[in-house]
């Protein structure tokens, strides 16, 4: 059942929304696609939602091989942008990949990267789950973990992220600009997240009245033409991953000089698969090479009683990626006539 | 907003202008629905997920059920209602009919809007209109002619 | 486009919003409901403490077991009358507040205490406590023709193996709904219910009440699928007393969680089927044994073994089905009950078999046609089975099968699967009115309610064309009990219930118009044999010449204020009946399975079925495709998941519980094949479960000849394809 009922207020520019966002109880509220529904669970139980949607941090922007994003780009918007769709489609896939038309037009990049988990022990009240309410427990541990992590979860939670973007951002290095009353500061993506241990309530290194404002990729147009979003699924659409792969290569003289992997759904946060991606580097990109990165993706997986057939799935996954990659450069060259 | 907690909206209903109060956890689909009276927007699942309350805000397909009210002032929201009319229906309400698009109805409001503004994009195959249509759930099954209806609308 | 297949008749009033769906009518003081739910699985309540509610902003009520406690005792009161939970969620008390927010606000400072007991939250926790049911839906729930131990130790071939179906819920669009207002000791309740004289009946009962003093209306459903009935009246009575109490308009709206835990279920099963075969390939013997799921407080069985005593010839038949009771949502019927799973299991089965004994599954099934009820012991009214076979076999192509595992797309391996269908022909009494105006339009009226099936179509249609009257000249009136009492909306009944009491009214109009007009001197049909007219475009037409006359001048004349008739029809008297009425299908598919990820695709579906007369082809289409988008969506995504801690369900709602989308549908190819059944009244069968069935197994079917991988659970999931 529902919050209780809270208060607005529309911050006016972005001073104001840190002033009104440090009081305790406050919540900002951009698209709110997510934050709705926590309202409504009970899960989310703000005083007051402090609506920033309208600060003006909705730019898709270019600078030399900088592309930054602002916060509050609706996901259908950075979909779309020329700059996205041409340069970085990577970014265009994962995006597409993920809920609804409807949902991507209310969507923005930066709540999308603070979603929280689906698993269904935090979004059922009265339900253990330590991220909800500290101490009560990890339903999931063992009960349904159909869904839970792989990689990175601990005694005290199993949950994934599930945002198809951040795994696209992961694979692309990119980093999150944020601000803060002690002014602006920037964290990769990696070091934006936090693993659970023993504090699972705490999903980001953001502090308390911290704001999003955007994020940023550097030199990511190089993968323009090798690299892929592959979203393993129960149904054709509008469905969380089960299983998901961002995958971007990219060669020289035939070689792998740079192999981005990461995976969404295995663990609390958007996981690069360092190892595998060690596996690539310096070979051809040929069935062999990404045999082994699929077998070095999933090494120190840790499955539960429901999940472990997704330590087969994300090697497949993984491989089947790097196929779509180096078929996409086929194809390129056959078209291009270049080698 | 004023003592009481409320807050005053200036909206665009269906082209007309509206100056209405909302309390400030009402989304806009209670405002359409219990504040309004425009119960052409349907409440299916209230959580996102099944695209019945779809409604266009400043010509974009949006789940009204996950919107907050107060954050759409200033915005032009477009209902079912201010679609077409018995007499004078919309294209696609027209093509919904000769293409049995609706069993139950009650999905049906939030369909056509979709489809609306899914058409804006010209579809160029089935798929994308298959893939584009995919957040509004119908349980009767009458998802062939719904598609049917919007790629004839595509000229597909 | 055939000339009946008429469009749906309220469909302008669905695709601009101007239908009005119960929960959506206006009242004025309008009070909001909100149900407040019990944490625990098993227990009583002891105490509800509402003292913080009432001191919530708005808050108008509160209404729990000691103002229940009044109603009449029935299974359907006493869940709100005694004190005791039966399952996680149940309702203990429901709070009315001014608006939704203040009731929930309200709702949630509600304090209950409980004394708790030890609850069981999955079947296989109570296997021992496994009991047989007298009844499994409308048959016995146990039953034996030959003997099927004797026939399967002498088999050439025996395929024995378990299936399993998961939980799954109804989910309409719509969630149930109520509007209730009081004006002294007369009641009218706006609700969603697939039986509004049924509903009507039930408030009569609990509210001691004559059933005039009742009126319950819903002009429009958005969907029900069997989950509006029964097990939404507790909670419908709760907002009535609420109303009544507070002399105000009262609504109640299920949340998508609610819907569950308090609309029903399709029951899980575990299916233990063994097939005996002779050398050629004829059953020698089946054994269908189905273990599944009740809940502690009442009993339900689905009719799942059925199938397995009538669908084929086989001279030794033993079924039987077993319950377990468990702290979890009642069961219910949903699409196609006990068929759909049932069909799972034994065309499973049957596909098996044909493997081993290398015919074709077409072949197998048409060798094991049963050409009459050997269940009932007497002949169908009609089946069309083996031409259902013929026809869908030659529309998908059937002859062209690739090898199993050789049909390769991309990454995606192809596979064809089949299967057999069939839903019994269900009639009910039925009353129908009709009335021709002065002005020759008419109008229909019938208190059964369109779930969304098209009963304003089919309805308005037999009318019309009786008359003669265009379809724009007609207005249906349905779902209000001060109309004529009609059947409630379930088990494809509706149809065929009204067909023949439509017919008998119009059958009388067109005898009292023919009889007047060959009398009237003013009229240019004087002097002509009533038998010799006919009814056409608003006209009456003597069919041996060119003279005509339009019905609204006729009326004009003799009769001003209109003429009126009504029809009734009975329903079938089962046991004294010499036939069985039985619809039957066949349903052809082809999948994609992506073997190195799981995926698994429904990429075209052919469903033959014969079912009698089809009164409006483009409708029945929408019906078939319909129910065969249920079948995918069983077979391929819902599942219903209890926590087996807390016995709470995991993921209630849509995000969680897939049902299929727009991009998960395949291509349809529909045959309607021809049947004349000269027996059941009007030739009419249901047609809405028909198509929700079978086509579970030809889509396990077809992922075995697609990867070799016998799935013989469902859901069908990425892990049970991926393994080795």
């Amino acid at each position: 059942m529902s919050g209780p009922a809270f208060g607005y207020c529309r911050a006016a520019d972005a001073g104001d929304a840190l002033i009104q966002g440090a009081r305790p109880g406050a919540a900002f509220l951009a698209g709110g696609t997510d934050l709705m529904q926590l309202w409504k669970m009970g899960v989310a139980t703000p005083d007051r939602v402090v609506d920033i949607s309208r600060l003006p941090l909705s730019a898709v922007t270019a600078d030399g091989s900088r592309l930054s994003i602002g916060a509050l780009a609706r996901l259908s918007d950075v979909a779309a942008h020329p700059l996205v769709s041409r340069d970085y489609p990577l970014i265009a896939q994962a995006i597409l990949a993920g809920a609804s038309g409807q949902i991507r037009n209310m969507a923005t990049v930066g709540g999308n990267l603070l979603q929280r988990t689906r698993c269904p022990y935090f979004r059922t009240e009265d339900l253990a789950c330590n991220k909800r309410m500290a101490g009560s427990g990890c339903g999931a541990l063992a009960g349904q973990n159909r869904q839970s992590a792989l990689f990175g979860a601990s005694a005290a939670c199993v949950a994934t992220h599930v945002s198809d973007l951040a795994v696209a951002l992961m694979a692309l290095d990119a980093r999150v600009e944020i601000l803060g009353l002690g002014g602006p500061r920037r964290l990769g993506l990696s070091g934006f997240y936090r693993l659970p241990g023993d504090t699972p309530e705490r999903e980001t290194n953001l502090a308390s009245g911290e704001l999003i404002t955007g994020v940023s990729v550097d030199s990511g147009d190089r993968f323009a033409t090798r690299s892929t979003y592959l979203k393993v699924r129960d149904r054709a659409s509008f469905e969380f991953a089960v299983v998901s792969v961002a995958a971007a290569l990219q060669l020289e003289d035939g070689v792998i000089v740079d192999a981005r992997l990461a995976a969404g759904g295995v663990a609390p946060m958007p996981w690069r698969l360092v190892r595998g991606e060690a596996a690539l580097i310096g070979r051809r990109p040929d069935a062999p090479a990404f045999a082994a990165a699929g077998a070095l993706a999933v090494e120190g997986a840790k499955p539960l009683a429901h999940n472990g057939f997704k330590i087969e799935l994300l090697r497949r996954a993984v491989i089947r990626a790097l196929e779509t990659v180096t078929a996409q450069t086929a194809a390129a060259q056959t078209i291009g006539g270049d080698a | 907003m004023s003592d009481d907690g409320r807050i005053a909206l200036s909206l665009t209903l269906n082209g007309q202008p509206l100056e209405v109060d909302v309390a400030p956890c009402d989304t806009l689909l209670d405002l359409l629905r219990d504040q309004l009276g425009l119960t052409g927007t349907k409440k299916g699942c209230d959580m996102g997920a099944c695209g019945a309350c779809t409604v266009l805000a400043n010509g974009r397909r949006i789940k009204s059920c996950l919107a907050l009210a107060a954050a759409y002032d200033g915005e032009a929201i477009i209902t079912i209602e201010g679609i077409g009319t018995l007499e004078h229906p919309h294209p696609l309400q027209a093509a919904f009919i000769r293409h049995d698009a609706l069993q139950c109805g009650y999905c049906t409001p939030g369909q056509i809007l979709s489809g609306i503004a899914l058409l804006e994009d010209k579809p160029r195959a089935l798929a994308a209109i298959s893939e584009g249509m995919s957040g509004n759930l119908c349980r009767c099954g009458a998802y062939p002619n719904i598609v049917a209806a919007i790629a004839e609308l595509a000229g597909l | 486009m055939n000339p009946q297949s008429t469009p749906r008749w309220e469909a302008a009033l669905k695709v601009t919003g101007q239908a009005v769906f119960p929960a959506e009518v206006q009242a004025e003081g309008l009070l909001h409901a909100v149900l407040v739910g019990a944490p625990i699985a098993s227990g009583q309540v002891l105490s509800i403490d509402a003292a913080q509610a009432r001191l919530t902003p708005g808050f108008a009520d509160l209404v729990s077991y000691p103002e229940a406690e009044p109603l009449r005792a029935s299974s359907v009161t006493a869940l709100i009358r005694e004190p005791v939970i039966y399952f996680p969620g149940q309702p203990v008390a429901l709070v009315v507040a001014e608006s939704l927010i203040a009731a929930r606000a309200a709702a949630h400072a509600v304090r209950v205490t409980y004394e708790q007991q030890p609850a069981v939250s999955a079947l296989d926790q109570v296997l021992d406590q496994a009991y047989a049911p007298a009844m499994a839906g409308r048959i016995p729930a146990a039953s034996r023709r030959g003997d099927s131990e004797t026939a399967l130790a002498d088999a050439y071939l025996v395929v024995r193996e378990r299936y399993e179906t998961a939980v799954n819920n109804h989910h309409p669009m719509e969630p149930h709904a109520v509007v209730c207002s009081w004006d002294g000791a007369l009641v009218t309740v706006h609700t969603n219910t697939q039986a509004v004289f049924g509903t009507r009946a039930a408030i009569a009962h609990a509210f001691r009440m004559p059933l005039e003093d009742a009126r319950v209306i819903a002009r429009f459903l958005g969907g029900g699928f069997g989950c509006k009935g029964q097990l939404w009246w507790p909670w419908m009575m709760l907002a009535m007393l609420a109303s009544r109490r507070t002399g105000r308009p009262v609504r109640l709206e299920l949340t998508r969680a609610q819907l569950f835990t308090l609309a029903g279920r399709r029951q899980e099963t575990v299916q233990d089927m063994a097939l005996g075969f002779g050398v050629d390939g004829r059953l020698t013997a089946i054994e269908h044994h189905v273990l599944a799921q009740t809940s502690a407080n009442a009993e339900y069985s689905d009719t799942t073994a059925g199938v397995s005593r009538w669908l084929y010839a086989c001279p030794n038949v033993t079924t039987s089905h077993r319950l377990v009771r468990t702290n979890e949502p009642q069961p219910i019927p949903m699409r196609a009950p006990g068929v759909a799973p049932g069909t799972f299991a034994l065309e499973s089965a049957l596909d098996e078999a044909a493997m081993r004994l290398g015919l074709d599954p077409v072949d197998l099934r048409a060798r094991n046609y049963a050409d009459h009820d050997q269940d009932a012991g007497r002949p169908w009214s009609s089946n069309n089975l083996l031409e259902c076979y013929r026809v869908g076999a030659e529309r998908f192509g059937w002859s062209r099968r690739p090898a199993p595992g050789t049909a390769i797309d991309g990454c995606w391996r192809i596979g064809w699967g089949m299967a057999t269908t069939c839903y019994p022909a269900h009639r009910q009494p039925c009353r129908a009115r009709v009335r021709l105006e002065a002005d020759a339009s008419l109008l229909v009226q019938c208190g059964t309610q369109d779930m969304g099936s098209g009963t304003y179509t089919v309805m308005g249609q037999m009318a019309a064309e009786a008359l003669g009257v265009p379809m724009s000249r007609v207005t249906v009136e349905l779902g209000d009990t001060l109309l004529p009492e009609g059947p409630f909306s379930g088990g494809s009944q509706v149809t065929a219930s009204l067909s023949p009491a439509v017919a008998m009214a119009t059958t009388a109009l067109r005898g009292r118009l023919a009889a007047m007009a060959v009398a009237d001197p003013e009229s240019p049909l004087a002097g002509y044999k009533p038998e010799d007219l006919d009814f056409e475009n608003g006209m009456i037409r003597a069919r041996t010449s060119n003279v005509a006359e339009p019905l609204a001048d006729l009326l004009a004349r003799r009769e001003p204020e209109g003429l009126e008739a009504e029809g009734s029809s009975d329903g079938p008297d089962r046991e004294g009946q010499a036939f069985t009425g039985m619809g039957f299908g066949a349903v052809f598919v082809e999948v994609g399975v992506d073997p190195d990820l799981g995926e698994t695709r429904v990429r075209r579906v052919c469903g033959a079925f014969a079912a009698g007369r089809i009164l409006n082809p483009l409708l029945a289409n929408s019906q078939y495709v319909g129910g065969l988008i249920g079948g995918i969506g069983m077979a391929l995504h819902e599942r219903t998941v209890t926590d087996r801690a807390s016995g709470r369900i995991l993921g209630d709602g849509f995000a969680d519980y897939l049902i299929p989308t727009h991009a998960d549908i395949p291509r349809f190819d529909i045959a309607m094949v021809e049947e004349h059944d000269p027996l059941l009244p009007g030739g009419v069968k249901g047609i809405g479960m028909l198509g929700t069935a079978g086509v579970q197994a030809a889509i396990a079917n077809a992922v075995f000849h697609a990867v070799g991988k016998r799935v013989r659970h469902l859901p069908i999931r990425i892990e049970d394809l991926i393994g080795d």
